[in-house]
């Protein structure tokens, strides 16, 4: 009877071992064409940077959303809310109100009510013209190829209708719906109350502001001004106290009025109240004010 | 022993050394994160050079561009915007895109390098 080839076994398995060292170890496969989603965070961030400052040059949110996924973030969002709030704690306020901005028109996508205006085909008068598309996009990139959605300063009339242009191959208009992002809806003012806690600094004034999904917003940046002067202050700077949160010390005996640059009701005659401990002693107290977009 | 077991020997070994080389560069080859942007596939960048190019186009600062460029290697910037020119010639983006990246192309080849 033969025995069985032990030795060769042996060698064989030696052979597999020094194979894999050799290739997860001492000279694993080179690196290139990889995936957004595999970058180091820090540049992750940037992608995301150059993502916003792209959006807001074109308004192309379903190329904007395209891009954001390919970063593999579990909520593209909170991600931008997340790096606006670090550009903001950096100084860097221009791309974070650009990745605000983005943050804020992926969740106005997102709520039932944000209008799709309606497209419809177009007839007579209009002249068919060139519109110039995306390119063939990369395989991987879910493109849509739409035409740049239009920003709206204001809300939308129910009635208004918005002429856009099929892709240059097909000659026909055919209706499409196109979601118009929704960024300038002013915010209400819809609570402001009286803090008498001894445990806030004297004179703190709060603000949380709301979008309309009644999500916090990052970012927001709030004008406050007095008789002699004026300040801004942003939202999101104590992230511990929530995404829309921010606040401003007030002086006594001094009147202030505020408003979210945004576009907001304005909040007038704001005085540090006069309040009282159990025990009768005074104190300054605060004022907590509440926005919300409609 | 004799030698043709060593031949044997030696067979065996080379053909495990094969096995493991190609279980561990193709089959379950590292898998790699943290990666820095110039390893990206061509199309990638390409797109983030658009991305640029579109900021650009809004934004009229080179040196915002510029920085935003060098993320993808060492090389200078209107070569980086360059390369992607070319992609883009050859991949059938839309003109109004190619257009976009042709001026970013200018842009960087126009740019001294300091900032306003």
């Amino acid at each position: 009877m033969r025995r069985f080839p032990w030795d060769l076994l042996l060698t064989l398995v030696i052979g597999v071992g020094i194979g894999l060292a050799y290739a997860w170890v001492i000279s694993p496969w080179r690196v290139f064409d990889s995936d957004p989603v595999a970058l180091r965070a820090d540049f992750k961030d940037q992608f995301r940077s150059a993502i916003a400052a792209s959006y807001q040059a074109t308004g192309n949110l379903p190329r904007s959303q395209a891009r954001l996924s390919l970063l593999g973030d579990s909520d593209s969002g909170a991600a931008l809310n997340s790096e606006a709030q670090r550009m903001i704690a950096s100084g860097e306020f221009t791309q974070a109100d650009q990745l605000a901005a983005l943050a804020l028109a992926l969740e106005n996508e997102n709520v039932p009510g944000v209008l799709p205006t309606h497209t419809s085909e177009s007839s007579g008068t209009v002249e068919p013209e060139t519109v110039a598309t995306l390119p063939a996009p990369p395989e991987e990139l879910p493109f849509e190829l739409t035409e740049t959605p239009e920003i709206t300063e204001a809300p939308i009339d129910a009635t208004q209708v918005v002429e856009t242009q099929p892709v240059v191959t097909n000659p026909t208009l055919r209706p499409t719906w196109t979601p118009i992002p929704t960024l300038g809806v002013p915010f209400s003012l819809i609570a402001q109350d009286t803090v008498c806690d001894t445990t806030f600094p004297e004179g703190l004034l709060q603000v949380i502001v709301f979008n309309s999904a009644r999500r916090q917003v990052t970012g927001a940046k709030i004008i406050v001004s007095w008789e002699n002067g004026e300040d801004q202050f942003f939202t999101g700077l104590k992230p511990e106290l929530g995404n829309g949160y921010a606040d401003f010390v007030m002086s006594p005996n001094i009147t202030y009025t505020l408003r979210l640059a945004a576009g907001s009701d304005i909040a007038e005659g704001l005085i540090a109240p006069t309040c009282h401990t159990p025990s009768g002693e005074t104190f300054l107290g605060g004022i907590k004010l509440t926005f919300q977009q409609p | 022993m004799k030698p043709s077991r060593w031949l044997f020997i030696f067979i065996a070994l080379v053909l495990g050394v094969g096995m493991g080389l190609a279980y561990g560069w193709f089959v379950d080859p590292v898998e790699f994160f943290d990666l820095t942007p110039d390893t990206l596939r061509a199309d990638y960048k390409a797109d983030y050079v658009l991305m640029v190019a579109e900021a650009y186009r809004a934004e009229q600062d080179p040196g915002l561009a510029a920085r935003r460029l060098a993320i993808l290697g060492s090389r200078s910037p209107s070569a980086i915007a360059s390369e992607g020119l070319t992609f883009a010639r050859e991949n059938g983006f839309a003109d109004s895109d190619i257009v976009l990246i042709q001026e970013l192309v200018t842009a960087m080849q126009a740019w001294s390098g300091i900032s306003p």
